[in-house]
């Protein structure tokens, strides 16, 4: 069974459809790529599933148990965490107090939470840094600060939002090995990601979707080959 | 943390010393009222403070505290050391359907909900008549004799007063210095620093919100209780206006939001304030009392108590 099953998603704003009868799975400890263009409904995925939208329509499930409706801070006791797009850190905190903030999820005693906080922080690359304020780290850092957010609540199911988004190549590879140690650690990843070549590299499978609706879903190499992804993306004279 | 323990008691030994040095009844009537600030300035820094929650409607919860109190004594003739407490258990309970309908809005929303629940409160004050006795009031004409250690208690002495706001400020502080400290407490930071991200990691945040809001309640409507009896007259301009929602405001914002001595210090300051302006200027006292506010809040928004701690931690570092 899939650790994650997504079956018929839909939600509109207002006439607009931003996600219809959408539906996927993500198996336990692969890398799932979310990819499509602007606006394809991409971040509204990742708010249906962890309650900060509400569906119209659909199913979500974690290990065949329904999480709709919950509340986002329910979901994440589940097991499902996730990072944000545009970061938010809480600002005026050290990076060591913000990740503590997540790991009380999981370690009630100021010092248990702590000590797996900094762990985590190590994990991530920013052991160096525990005591600096959120606000202050670069761009870089924070991405990484949120991804020990995410971490330190010890979920089964990771959803990442542009992690690699305004990142420079050197950078997009640092992510991009991080991506890798998250999985080997056992945490199944689903990225949505507009920085292509790093999501084609580093995903076992991706989901196009355009418009709301998922167009194409299999091995990278193959998708990117595939008439209506190449329409969806380059227009249709293209394909 | 381990300076703040002598900081405490030594605090607590001055609260006990005062009425021993003095026999000023204006003086210790200006304590008085300090003492009784503090806990409403306490009261509401837990939630605007630390959750970051800015309510415009704490009189609401002080006018329940308030009128229940009174309304115990002068028909069931239950004594103040009763009757405060359970004012503050009537807040808490009342804070409930409130928390739930404000905390559906954010920010300056939720603002503007708390504001309109305290003008119903005190709507309902005014109109419920059988119970509230309207715009009419109660007044309490006499205490009950209580003898304390073989002692008659002087009721029209200052010192009784003084005692009990000085133990309900040691509470509200105590209670301030727990939530700092506690899982709680952290909690709150995060909610104030960014709520999504807080719900995101696991928080919830309307839960603690609640439960947060029924603490800041409870202390308000003690310190509606306090007022009752030490005033012995409630009606609901007294009780339930929005000037003494905004003085719990000022009181915290001029002391230090988030800080566990703030409440303290912006109740000294602006008690010590109004009472000399009062003094010397007849008409147009509130100019400059809110002459003071501005100046605080524009070169110390992070309030009089906030800046000492920074300006401390700055020399202690340069060391």
């Amino acid at each position: 069974m899939a650790l994650l099953e997504v079956q018929g998603l839909t939600r509109h704003f207002g006439g607009v459809s931003a996600v219809s009868d959408l539906s996927f799975s993500v198996n336990e400890g692969e890398i799932l790529g979310l990819i499509g263009p602007n606006g394809s409904g991409k971040t509204t995925v990742f708010n249906l599933v962890t309650g900060f939208l509400r569906p119209l329509a659909g199913a979500i499930r974690l290990d065949g148990q329904s999480v709709v409706g919950m509340r986002p801070h329910a979901v994440a006791r589940r097991g499902i965490a996730r990072t944000f797009q545009i970061v938010k850190p809480f600002p005026g905190l050290s990076a060591l107090e913000n990740v503590t903030l997540a790991a009380f999820l999981r370690h009630p005693a100021r010092r248990d939470a702590e000590a797996a906080a900094a762990l985590v922080l190590g994990r991530v690359g920013l052991g160096e840094r525990l005591n600096e304020i959120a606000s202050r780290l670069t761009l870089m850092d924070q991405k990484r600060l949120e991804m020990a957010k995410a971490l330190a609540t010890t979920p089964r199911l990771l959803l990442l939002d542009e992690p690699m988004g305004g990142l420079n190549a050197t950078e997009v590879d640092n992510a991009s090995e991080l991506v890798h140690r998250i999985r080997a650690s056992g945490v199944t990843v689903v990225l949505v990601e507009h920085v292509m070549k790093a999501i084609m590299k580093i995903s076992d499978r991706v989901v196009v979707m355009n418009q709301g609706e998922k167009i194409a879903e299999g091995r990278p190499e193959r998708v990117v080959e595939e008439p209506a992804v190449l329409a969806a993306y380059f227009g249709k004279h293209v394909a | 943390m381990t300076r703040a323990l002598p900081a405490a008691l030594l605090g607590v030994v001055v609260l006990a010393a005062i009425p021993l040095a003095t026999r000023n009844s204006f003086f210790l009537h200006v304590c008085i009222l300090v003492l009784m600030w503090t806990v409403l300035g306490a009261a509401w820094n837990v939630l605007g403070g630390f959750a970051g929650q800015v309510s415009f409607g704490h009189a609401a919860l002080f006018a329940v505290g308030a009128y229940t109190t009174i309304i115990l004594y002068l028909k069931c003739g239950l004594a103040p050391w009763w009757g405060i407490p359970l004012g503050g258990v009537a807040a808490a309970l009342v804070s409930f359907p409130i928390g739930i309908l404000c905390f559906r809005l954010r920010g300056p929303y939720f603002s503007l909900a708390t504001l309109a629940v305290a003008e119903i409160i005190k709507l309902v004050a005014l109109n419920w008549e059988s119970v509230t006795a309207g715009s009419v009031g109660y007044l309490i004409t006499s205490l009950p004799p209580v003898r304390l250690f073989g002692l008659n208690v002087n009721w029209e002495s200052k010192t009784p007063f003084y005692t009990a706001a000085g133990a309900l400020a040691v509470v509200a502080l105590l209670a301030t210095g727990w939530l700092r400290g506690s899982r709680l407490g952290a909690y709150l930071v995060a909610i104030r620093e960014n709520e999504d991200a807080a719900e995101a990691v696991g928080i919830d945040t309307v839960r603690a919100k609640v439960v947060t809001l029924a603490l800041s309640a409870f202390l308000a409507g003690m310190g509606g209780g306090f007022y009752a009896f030490y005033f012995r007259y409630v009606d609901p301009d007294a009780v339930a206006g929005i000037s003494l929602s905004m003085e719990m405001v000022f009181i915290a914002v001029v002391g230090g939001l988030g800080t566990v001595a703030g409440p303290l210090i912006g109740a000294v300051f602006l008690t010590a304030v109004a009472e000399v302006v009062r003094g010397r200027f007849q008409t147009g006292h509130l100019i400059f009392y809110g002459l003071f506010m501005m100046l605080v809040i524009r070169f110390m928004p992070e309030g009089i108590w906030g800046r000492a701690r920074r300006l401390t931690a700055r020399a202690a570092a340069g060391e």
